[in-house]
Parts: C-alpha cells; structure tokens; sequence
C-alpha cells in the first residue's frame, strides 16, 4: 500500500538578483530583476508502508524541497502529493499529528531551558495522553541513551547531544511517517553511529516509514535499502543501491598479479592505470572494454591473478554527481534553494 | 597616501552598497520617520488652543509660538538624523564580546576611523533617500518657519553645529560601545544615556521650559547639542555670546570624547589581549 | 478552533516556560523591569512639565492634568499587556522567517497563528502594570475631587473598561501581526518596531487633537480603516469622562470599538494566512 504518492510535483522560486555594483544597488531600489529557480521539476514517487528510502543529490538538487513539501511547510508551484491519504500543503491537524520532520540543521528546542520542558510543550501541542508521553519519552531517551541530561539547559549540551534530544521531541507524539533531512550532519563519527544505530532499531520495531536525506554515504548504506537520487530537481534513479553502480558506473576496476619476472610493460593503451606496484596492477576500463582487454593482457602477459570489480560506490555517486553538475549550466538551475553551495565531495564522508 | 584613500573609498562603498539592498527596510523606515512629527503638530497645536489668548499677538509657551514649536520640533529632527547613531554602542559591544574586534588589531585599519567612515557612509545612504521626504516635509511645513531663513551666518552656524553634533554623537556612543571591554553587557548603560537623551537632549520638548536647576543643568551636559542647540541657533532663540558660548563648550566635549574613546580603546585592547581574548 | 482548554493549556506551557527562562536571567529581567518603569516615570515627568505650562490638551476638551494621566495610564495597560505577549512574539517571527525556523511552527498540529503569536511571553513588560496602577490610582483620586464634577464610578463603567481595554490589546495585536507577516514579503524587518511605534503612536493622544484642518481625514483614517485610535481613547474616555455630561457621540464611539476590534482581528487574520501562502522556507 503506498503511504506517499506524488505524481508530477513541481516548485519554482523566484530569486531576486543582487545586482552588483553601488549604482546598480541605487537602481535595485526601484527596479528589480528576477530569476526563476525550478527546484523540484516533475517528480513522481511512489512510497510504502515501513519503508526507509534515501535521498541523495548534490547540494541545491531538490532534496530539502522535496521534504519540506511532503510536510506542508511550502506549497507546490504544480503537481500532487499524497501522504497517508492527506494533501501536506493543507496543513490539516489530522495529518500534522501522524508526522514529524527533523533537520539537521536547525533547532526547535528552548534554547535555556532543559529539554524536558520543551518535550512537556511538545505533549500539549500534540496532545498526547500522558502515559504515552511517559513511555515514548522513556523508550526515546533509554534507546538514545540522553536521560541523564534531560534536565540540563539546551545550550550546554554537546552537538550530539543536542541532535538526540531533537530527535526525542520529534518522535514523542509516535508519528507514522518521518522526514529526516541531515540528521548526522556536522557530528562526530561516534554520534553518527549512534544514531544510525537507534534509526535502524527504532525503523525496524515500529515500521514506520521514513525518508532521510544525508550527504553520508554511511547512513545510507547502513540504513536503506531503497535510494532516490536527485539531480537538478529531478529523479535520475530510484533503486537499489547496488544497482547504482550498474546504471551509472561505465567502468570496472580490473587487478592483475602478473607472474614472477614478468613485467608490466606498458598498460595505458588498455585503460587508466590507477595503480601501478609490481607484480600488481590495477587498472580502471570502460565496461564494454573489459573483455577485449583481459583477452590482450592474459595473451600479452604471464598473469598469476586477476580481479573485476566494481569502482567504491562512493566514487560512483560523487562522479555521477560532479557529471550532473558540470554539465553546460541550464538557465535554471535549481542551486538557489537548497544548502549552501559546497564541495560535491561532501558525500565521501 | 592614495592608497589609504582608495582603503577608505572602499569602505564607504561597501557599507553604502549593504545598505542600499534591503529595499523594503529602507523605504518603509524613511517614510515612517516622519509620521512622529504629526501627531506632534497636532499636539501642540491643542495644547496652545487652550491657552489663554495674551492681548498681544499669539499665546507663547517661554517665548515659543505654536509654530516656533513645529518648526522646533521639525529642527530637532534634523538634528537628530546627524547626531543619532543607531546600533554603533551595541555594534561595538557585540564585536568585542564575539572576538570579531581582534580583526583590527590584525588588519593595518583603524577601529575608529573605520566604524566612523562605515558611519558616515550609512548616514550618507540614509539622506540620499532621506533628503527627498525630508524636503518634503519641509517645504510642505514651511508655514511654520514664521519668520522665513535666517541670515547667511546663521546658516552657516546651524551647520557647523549639526557637523558637529554628527561627531559628538559618534564619539559618544562610541566610548559607551567601548566599555564593553570592561562590562559584559552595555546594553543597560545604553539605556541610561537614551533615557537621559530623551529627556535632556531636547528632541521632546524645548530646553526652555525645563524648570529652574535642571535648566542650569541641561547647559552643562553634552545633550543639548545633539538636538536643542542646532534647532536654537536655526530659530534665533540664542544670543550671539550664548551660540559662542555653546559651540566653545560643544569642541570641548567633543574633544573629551574623542580622547576618551581613544583611551578606552588602547587600554581595553590591552587588557583584552592580557586576557587572551 | 477546536479546543479552547486544550489552547489554554498550551497557553500555559508557553507562559510557564518563558517564566522559567526570564528567572534563569534574574539580573537581565530587573534591568527590563527597571527600564520600563524609567521610561513611564520619563513620560510623566514630561507631561508634568506641560501642565505647567497649560491647563489642557485642546480647547474645552476636558483633558486636564488629572484626565490625562488616566490617559496615559491606560495607554500603559494596553501597551503592557501587547508588550508582554505578542512584541517578543512579532519580533521572533521576523527572525523565524529569516532563518527559516518557522518550519517548526508550520508543522506543528496547531493554529499556526496562535502558536507564532502567543509562543514567548516577556514577564518583565508587565512591570509597567504596576506602574500604570499607581498612575492611574493616584489620577482618579485627583478626578475624585475635581471642581465642579467631581468622579462617581459606576459598576457600568468598572466592568467596560478592562473589557476596552482588551479590546485595545486585540487591534493593536493585529496591527502588530498583520505588519510582522509583511516580513515574508520584504525580507529583513528592522524597521517592524519603529513602524509599529509610529503607528500607535497615534492612539497616546486623545483624539480631540486631530480635530481641526486636516486632522479630521487623518482622525477617520485612525479610527475607522486602522483603528488605533479608539485603542486608548474609548476606555480612557470612560473613566475619565472628560466631558461632563458626555458627549452624544461617545456611545456610538464605543459601540463602534466591538466592530472595529472584530474587523481588525479578522483582516490580519487574513493578512497572515496569506503572508503564509508566500512563505518558501529558508535553506539550511
């Protein structure tokens, strides 16, 4: 049963362009130019019950949007979207109490005072029975292991700290469906685990359904079996992981352990050399090329060993991304939107 | 020495380029300015209407018309948009508390000067938009200037005095933003000196009707010049001694500010680093 | 709405919270106390200097030092009130919009606009009740003996004005919202305090002021498209009661402060929920 249906979802900004320049500025006062930045372009997603999906893209590909639509935080320039039967951007009670949306980048807490004040806030709003408050609150802060600091004021609690705490209050009122867009972002590799762990173990127990946006490569793989990736406010692929380096990757990474005396002689004509370390050569080659080449080099040379294997995915996703986004600059590229404009790399954690 | 010129071109244009971009700010706030004075007109003008009428001429509140008032008030506007400084005490303050004033004991500029030239460079945005409301509101409240311009001299008296009360107001808030080296919020300090400000500066009401020892007072204090003194010299209210008298006592002050500031700064820098920042 | 006790409730989280969070800063929350107060003493102190140089504010207004610091007392009451639970609360939403924050607000299964508006409530503004009290206890007084009307108070008049007074709160409040949901349109609002002050600065006075020449326009547009105008002065009118016998027109007058109290929460009601419809969320 699809939980999340969206067919054709479009979100166009218009981005007001800082003139350069001090007359220009004089000028902007009265007269402005705009630009309209297409973030999300026509994407269709279909989503089941307990499923945990993953986004991926560059940075400003259309991932945050596409989150803060299926929560309702921004309406939609054309298309629809459906979510446990509710249309997000009407905002409905009924349908604001089945989800919760988590960013990594921004906080909702009370800043001075401890978290449990803002949790006993969260039961008002959402008006949850207090024994199920107990309980969720229990489970939550047991699981992510914070109950100790529960009473500490927000702001002198670590990062990771602050994130687990973040996560508690989105989950209090057990919503069916959860955004989660960088939850991991900026945390050290021992908070990371951790909530990957308590993601993994909370998924699996409540099948609920999820969806996650990250720039690690870790949550995703530990995480979800299913992958979105988004590029220029578009689906380029939606699978599984695995089957990312079959769409994508042109290449296998071929290994020869030539015999004993036998020299490597000249191997470019054959593929990129990526590593060269007598007796054993690793070679990357276009897919279609493999077989012609193996055939050359096992004629050509002594060969004690050979491999075929795929390139690291990581490798796969960030050329793929960097492909996406040095391609000749369409007008309307969806960059305005979403994160700041980083290193692409940013994926490789 | 060019080279020193083209640093600070740089500046001006800068700040007067971040100022200019946030249009909607900018308009909103320069129309609004202006909405005070009416309710002011308005005032006045019903609390004159239930003056007795003397048997000579209009009634008179310490030798103030109806339109003397206005056009006092209008004055002290003026004044007010050179000698205001908007956010530079707590600017300061902010850039000492976040370590951002280390910058300026890295980069070959002066804090000072800098914060003066940002400063001139925002003024100068705010009156290229300003100038047309307030040539507006002055031409179309000319009927309270009853007695026309003044003379050539004290025109130029008037703008020596709003120039000046431009760098007395700098300085002054300058040293409050400077105390932030020794406290760790100036924000109440702040407060003080807008309080009294709003008192004894004269921008609510015309010194003159202060009673007996605050009067004395008033004419002590550094206040006076950032609204009451230009809009006194505009109106011929002050006798030539006293304009004397007063631009004497305005340079004095001025002077203490900008030494004070001056020192402020060497030695909160100082204890700043003895402290490592 | 669906549940007014579950609101209330909520209601009472954010009041407590805030109070949690004002005492965690004891010495900040004495100097905003303390500030305030100095402030009102300051218009006081102002006021004293103008009666002594005039009897009243307008020509047979009535408005003599004494009806006037009712005035002005009730202008702190309204004022007080709007400033400990929606200034602290317009002014954030500016910064929600800014940072992008009011995502938080959006998702939560509540009125949106209750939510941004009654989120922080700033205990140390209500200082100035207490300063209001006093003024307006030590006026009344003066009223009590005044030549030759002497002050009666009614049971009438002791139940309409705080229900004026509330009235006041409730247009002001949406003045306030309506010109913070602006922000969603232009960007930055620093100037949303100023711009606020401006306007109400028109309800400080009583509104016989505005009326000769070109005050008259003027005095409608406050009245009857912005209503500020009544904000102060039909509550204040009533305890005071400057005229004696009162005028024919001030019953309509208040009459009229129901409506224009119903139509102001309704328009920025409508201000807001279309702010939101513009609203594109800040990145990260």
């Amino acid at each position: 049963m699809a939980i999340i249906e969206v067919n054709g979802l479009s979100k166009s900004y218009r981005v007001y362009q800082k003139p350069e320049g001090l007359l220009a500025s004089f000028r902007g006062l009265f007269h402005r130019t705009y630009r309209d930045v297409r973030a999300v372009r026509e994407i269709d997603l279909e989503v089941r019950q307990g499923e945990f999906v993953a986004f991926l893209g560059p940075n400003g590909a259309g991932k945050t949007t596409t989150l803060k639509l299926l929560s309702g935080v921004i309406n939609p320039t054309s298309g629809s979207a459906r979510v446990m039967g509710h249309v997000p951007w009407r905002r409905e009670n009924a349908y604001r109490r089945r989800f919760a949306l988590v960013m990594g980048q921004k906080n909702q807490l009370w800043w001075d005072l401890p978290a449990i004040e803002s949790f006993r806030l969260h039961q008002r709003i959402y008006g949850v029975e207090p024994a199920a408050f107990h309980r969720n609150c229990d489970e939550l802060t047991e699981l992510l292991d914070i109950r100790p600091l529960l009473h500490q004021p927000v702001r002198e609690l670590s990062l990771g700290e602050r994130m687990k705490m973040e996560l508690t209050a989105a989950l209090l009122h057990a919503p069916d469906v959860l955004f989660l867009d960088e939850p991991t972002i900026g945390l050290d590799v021992v908070a990371q685990h951790q909530i990957q762990t308590f993601f993994r173990h909370y998924q699996e127990q409540r099948r609920i359904t999820i969806l996650l946006t990250s720039h690690y490569m870790k949550d995703v793989a530990a995480l979800c079996r299913r992958v979105v990736i988004i590029a220029r406010g578009r689906i380029q692929y939606d699978g599984s992981l695995a089957g990312i380096i079959d769409r994508f990757s042109g290449s296998k990474i071929v290994t020869f352990q030539f015999a004993e005396g036998q020299s490597a002689g000249d191997l470019s004509a054959y593929g990129e050399i990526v590593e060269l370390r007598e007796p054993k050569a690793r070679l990357r080659i276009a897919r279609n090329e493999v077989p012609r080449a193996l055939a050359k080099v096992l004629a050509s040379h002594a060969v004690a060993d050979v491999s075929v294997e795929d390139p690291p995915l990581e490798e796969v996703i960030a050329d793929l991304f960097t492909q996406v986004n040095g391609r000749p600059a369409e007008p309307d590229r969806g960059d305005a939107v979403g994160e700041p404009m980083d290193e692409v790399g940013g994926v490789v954690p | 020495m060019i080279a020193r010129v083209r640093v600070w071109w740089t500046i001006l244009r800068i700040a007067l380029e971040d100022r200019l971009v946030y249009r909607g700010d900018f308009a909103l706030g320069t129309l609004m300015r202006f909405l005070p004075i009416i309710t002011q007109i308005f005032l006045w003008s019903a609390i004159f209407d239930a003056l007795d009428r003397g048997p000579a001429g209009p009634s008179r509140i310490v030798g103030y018309q109806f339109e003397d008032m206005v056009a006092y008030y209008l004055l002290t506007m003026l004044a007010r948009a050179f000698s205001s400084m908007p956010g530079l005490a707590s600017g300061i303050a902010l850039q000492i508390r976040n370590g951002e004033i280390k910058r300026f004991l890295v980069q070959p500029v002066d804090l000072l000067g800098f914060l003066l030239l940002t400063r001139v460079a925002h003024k100068l945005a705010y009156y290229s938009v300003a100038v047309g409301p307030f040539a507006l509101v002055f031409f179309l409240c000319r009927g309270y200037f009853v007695h026309g311009w003044p003379d050539a001299s004290t025109i130029g008296l008037f703008a020596l005095s709003l120039v000046l009360s431009f760098l007395l107001g700098f300085f002054l808030e300058a040293c409050i933003g400077l105390m932030g080296f020794w406290l760790l919020e100036v924000g109440s300090l702040l407060f003080i000196y807008m309080l009294l400000s709003f008192f004894l500066s004269g921008h609510m009401f015309p010194l003159d009707m202060l009673p007996h020892p605050w009067r004395e007072l008033v004419d002590l204090l550094p206040l006076k010049y950032l609204a009451y003194f230009p809009a006194a010299v505009f109106l011929d209210k002050l006798g030539s001694d006293e304009i004397a008298r007063g631009v004497v006592v305005q340079c004095v002050w001025l002077a203490v500010f900008i030494v004070a500031s001056r020192i402020a700064f060497r030695r909160g820098i100082r204890r700043y680093s003895a402290f490592g920042g | 709405m669906e549940s007014p006790r579950r609101y209330l409730g909520i209601l009472g989280a954010f009041a407590r919270n805030s109070l949690m969070r004002d005492m965690a800063f004891r010495a900040d929350f004495l100097i905003e106390c303390a500030s305030s107060v100095s402030w009102a003493l300051m218009n006081v102190g102002l006021y004293a200097i103008i009666f002594r140089h005039t009897r009243m504010i307008g020509h047979d207004t009535g408005w003599g030092r004494d009806e006037f610091f009712v005035f002005m007392a009730t202008t702190w009451f309204v004022h007080a009130i709007v400033q400990a639970l929606f200034m602290p609360n317009a002014e954030e939403f500016s910064e929600l919009i800014r940072t992008g924050n009011l995502d938080f607000a959006l998702l939560k299964p509540i009125d949106t606009q209750f939510l941004v508006s009654f989120r922080k409530v700033d205990w140390s503004a209500l200082s100035n009740l207490l300063s209001a009290g006093l003024l307006l206890a030590i006026s009344l007084r003066g009223l009590a003996r005044r030549e030759p009307n002497p002050l009666t108070f009614d049971p009438v008049t002791l139940f309409l004005y705080p229900f004026y007074v509330m009235c006041g709160v409730a247009i002001l409040y949406s003045v306030m919202i309506a010109l913070a949901s602006t922000s969603i349109w232009l960007g930055r609002n620093q100037t949303l305090y100023d711009f606020w002050f401006y306007i109400t600065n028109f309800s400080r006075y009583p509104m016989e002021i505005y009326q000769r020449g070109w005050g008259r326009p003027l005095g409608a547009f406050f009245t009857f498209i912005v209503p500020v105008l009544v904000v102060v002065n039909v509550p204040a009118r009533l305890l005071a009661q400057p005229l004696v016998p009162r005028a024919s027109w001030e019953w309509p007058l208040a009459g009229f402060t129901v409506v224009a109290t119903t139509g102001s929460l309704a328009a920025s009601r409508w201000v807001f929920q279309r702010a939101l419809a513009s609203y594109r969320s800040a990145s990260s």
